[in-house]
């Protein structure tokens, strides 16, 4: 039955994919609308069958082809993989609901009919990759995924810096194929299968492959320093896109490094301070560089990059104290980061949708160019604040229960035998609710930029609420962050998980209850409040070059972070007179160091261009030394044939 | 037919003789001398190959003994001469990487390095020291011609320097691969296509490779005009 079901979800994307792209002419409205009904169909096939083997429990195995004895389309459907699965299909049913509506805003009918067919398959290589059963498989998916998402990020081609995100991306992405298919074939020269599951290693080979599925997957979670083609790859495709990146496709990473870590290898603690410091790293980082960004969109891939920190440094967190056999702490920081990565999926997809409403409405993705968005796109408003409550760990939404149950994890390292890893989770805790304040912050700036006070633009200004289909499928997964942050500890107990949980049911409970009395005696004494315009230092008129912009919010923030920042003021000016008294004019800019870009990339980038440059010199010979070359090669044939047989 | 078979000690003096006429070709300069000295390794080679025939009987190398003689001891040398006879250079003077002192140095070293590199594999090939000898020589025979093409800047000298490494691939072939005769024979076929070709060009070949281009690309640029 479950085998039906996900297989019969998969058949119904399929059936999308050629909807989408049968036909032609600019119409065809109507074609797309079926054609992502379908998609909605094959996701709730999905969730179904992700359902039942979570209640189940019992693992489903089948195969759908096999190309040779080791070589085969398999699949495994456990309650990991159905976690997974759930997750790509929950938010891969609001995206297509929101995509109704949204994708009929864009470029010409072949355009988005690409685009719907483009979508579909890859929803449906994401699915496929969380559910195969072995490497081959699960590599073939990979490379589906990848190349669907990377059409899909070049969707508006015609863009500068989509070519830019365009090329970031494919080199990325084939970097971190490259180390997957490293380590498949490492397992493989080890274990002589490429089946998931338990390899008996020794120390260095398992550390070798870790090594290799760490850059592998972490490349595609936006683990930093490998994170540089995010924030390009999910500001240059269209937001529905972005949604699914940041929330599903990123997570399918996740999902490798935790069947890894939980069902292949044994960890062993180097591999958990490696993945504790490189998800601090990520995490502060991220968030600072959201700090500073007035793309909306790419400041939300930085909250991503942000987000994957905290989930990596679960799993980390999960290694250490598996390896000090404190078992509850290990579960509770594995659940933990299994749980924000299904909240980071539901308010990170939400938080995409809007922003796609907003930028749909303004034609701007500079929060510089908006505010005043409340007033014209309510509901719209609503749904993000609920989002961006969420993200900012805010009590009793999602975000903050998933987190707790990390902070409840850190406050165990106490119980850690090793000093020198005890002081480094005291030292990753302190980082981590820094993050946590800063994210907060973040998102203080971009709410309050985007919806609240006047307009800073004429599209602003005329902007008008999103249609209902693109509030419905960010409304239901902000629904989802009000229901998983309340009833966490419920949701977990109901799934058989005895963890030690704050409830936060009766704390929402407790919290409302203030609230409803504070706003209570406020109506009650309303008579002595006095409404009158907002002091403007004496000017008459108020206008938006008055208020508080986001780069002012966030100024404070980068100049204690400036070092980090590497931020360089210039400013010049231009007088009247010769002794620089009377300025006329001038201008100041703030240049920020593009460190990942500026010191690793260009650098290797450099260095790739200088081997090329040194082999392409090496080609452009004379027929001598063509020759000398092969008298080389022989040569040291030759020597290795003597010394080595 | 016992009577008939020639001894190892032969053989091997022959094999010496061939080492010592590649080492005259690395550092002969004159272009008659080379021609000689090639037609003479060819007739060496001719004579081992008569020699193996006499101990195994195989009818492949009396026929490659045939073949050798007519075709590199008489043909590939008559056309040869008859290049020089309308080419204004008697002598190649000009060398690249490598001297002719340089070479043989090198050369030295190459054949312990072959020698070496068999000497582990002999084991594996299961045959007798003999055998090993000659794969050996014909190894080194192929390397130093290479060696000729690269450090030799005229172009008639590099083609003597790729017929003496293919003299050696014939060496190798007797000895260890046993190399099906058919194979043989459209090698020389290609000899004869590389002496044939060279004779249609010999206008240019008394110079270098690159200044041949540059006469070809003048020729074009005349045309052009």
């Amino acid at each position: 039955m479950i085998q039906a079901l996900f297989l019969g979800g998969a058949g119904l994307m399929l059936l999308a994919a050629a909807a989408g792209v049968i036909g032609g002419g600019d119409s065809g409205a109507g074609r797309r609308k079926a054609a992502l009904a379908l998609v909605i169909a094959g996701t709730v096939a999905w969730m179904a069958a992700s359902a039942g083997v979570l209640a189940d429990g019992a693992a489903v195995d089948f195969t759908l082809y096999r190309l040779a004895p080791d070589l085969a389309f398999a699949f495994h459907l456990d309650r990991l993989s159905a976690f997974f699965c759930l997750i790509i299909a929950a938010v891969a049913l609001c995206t297509a609901v929101y995509s109704l509506k949204y994708i009929e805003h864009g470029a010409g009918g072949r355009q988005r009919d690409f685009l719907t067919a483009a979508m579909a398959v890859f929803i449906l290589s994401m699915g496929l990759v969380a559910a195969s059963a072995n490497f081959f498989a699960l590599i073939f998916f990979w490379e589906m995924m990848s190349l669907s998402s990377l059409l899909l990020v070049l969707y508006e081609r015609d863009r500068a810096e989509t070519a830019k995100a365009g090329v970031y991306y494919l080199v990325m992405t084939q970097f971190s194929t490259l180390f997957l298919l490293l380590g498949a074939l490492l397992l493989h020269r080890y274990t002589g299968t490429f089946n998931i599951g338990a390899a008996d290693l020794s120390p260095a080979a398992a550390g070798l492959i870790f090594g290799a599925f760490f850059i592998g997957f972490g490349t595609k979670a936006g683990v930093m320093p490998f994170h540089k083609w995010l924030p390009f790859a999910h500001a240059a495709a269209p937001s529905n896109i972005s949604a699914l990146m940041s929330g599903v496709m990123i997570k399918v990473a996740v999902y490798g490094l935790v069947r890894i870590l939980l069902d292949v290898l044994s960890p062993e603690l180097w591999w958990g301070t490696v993945l504790l410091v490189f998800g601090i790293v990520s995490a502060v980082l991220g968030v600072i560089y959201a700090l500073k960004e007035h793309d909306l969109k790419k400041l939300l891939a930085y909250h991503s990059i942000e987000n994957i920190g905290i989930i990596v440094i679960g799993l980390g967190l999960y290694v250490i104290f598996s390896h000090y056999s404190l078992a509850a702490l290990a579960d509770l920081s594995l659940f933990g980061a299994l749980f924000h990565t299904l909240n980071h999926a539901v308010f990170k997809s939400l938080l995409f949708m809007t922003a796609g409403s907003v930028v749909a409405a303004t034609h701007s993705r500079n929060i510089e160019e908006m505010g005043g968005l409340v007033k014209r796109m309510p509901a719209t408003a609503v749904i993000f604040l609920i989002g961006a409550a969420a993200i900012s760990a805010l009590p009793p939404l999602n975000g903050f229960a998933s987190e707790v149950m990390l902070f409840q994890a850190y406050l165990g390292a106490f119980q850690v035998p090793s000093p020198l890893t005890a002081v480094l989770l005291f030292t990753a805790l302190a980082a981590f609710a820094l993050m946590s304040a800063l994210a907060a912050a973040c998102f203080v700036k971009a709410f309050g930029a985007v919806f609240l006070a006047l307009p800073r633009s004429k599209e602003a200004e005329q902007a008008v609420e999103a249609p209902r289909a693109m509030l419905i499928g960010p409304g239901i997964l902000a629904a989802a962050c009000v229901v998983l942050g309340i009833f966490s500890a419920q949701i977990f107990r109901a799934a058989g998980f005895d963890l030690p949980l704050i409830d936060l049911l009766p704390v929402t409970a407790v919290t409302g209850a203030i609230f409803g009395l504070a706003v209570f005696l406020v109506r009650r004494s309303g008579s002595r409040v006095r409404l009158s315009e907002t002091w403007g230092c004496g000017i008459h008129r108020q206008n938006s070059k008055m208020e508080y912009t986001a780069s002012g919010f966030s100024e404070p923030i980068v100049t204690i972070f400036s070092p980090i920042f590497r931020t360089r003021k210039s400013l010049r000016r231009e007088y009247a007179d010769r002794d620089k008294s009377i300025v006329t004019g001038g201008s100041g800019e703030i240049h920020t160091l593009q460190f990942f870009e500026e010191r690793i990339y260009l650098p290797a980038a450099r260095l790739v261009q200088r081997l090329s440059g040194f082999v392409s010199r090496l080609h452009n010979v004379d027929l001598d030394a063509f020759v000398l070359y092969a008298f080389v090669v022989i040569v040291i044939l030759l020597l290795a044939v003597g010394r080595w047989l | 037919m016992n009577e008939l078979i020639i001894g190892d000690d032969f053989i091997k003096i022959l094999l010496v003789l061939v080492l010592g006429s590649a080492a005259l070709i690395i550092t002969q300069r004159s272009l008659v001398s080379l021609f000689s000295i090639y037609a003479a390794q060819s007739a060496i080679l001719a004579a081992v190959a008569l020699a193996l025939f006499t101990r195994e009987g195989t009818a492949s190398l009396l026929f490659m003994a045939v073949l050798t003689v007519a075709s590199k001891v008489i043909i590939i040398p008559f056309f040869l001469r008859r290049l020089l006879a309308v080419m204004p250079i008697k002598r190649d003077l000009e060398f690249h990487y490598l001297t002719p002192i340089g070479s043989i140095i090198l050369s030295t070293g190459l054949f312990f390095v072959v020698y070496q590199a068999f000497s582990a594999l002999s084991p594996a090939l299961e045959v007798s020291r003999l055998f090993i000898l000659g794969a050996v020589i014909g190894v080194s025979l192929a390397l130093m011609g290479m060696m000729v093409i690269m450090s030799r800047r005229k172009v008639i000298t590099k083609i003597i320097g790729y017929l003496s490494m293919e003299n050696g691939v014939l060496l190798f072939s007797m000895f260890i691969a046993e190399m099906p005769f058919i194979i043989e024979v459209l090698i020389i076929i290609d000899l004869l296509m590389i002496i044939v070709l060279s004779a249609v060009l010999a206008f240019g070949i008394d110079s270098s490779v690159e200044a041949f281009h540059k006469r070809l690309n003048q020729l074009g640029l005349d045309f052009e005009d």
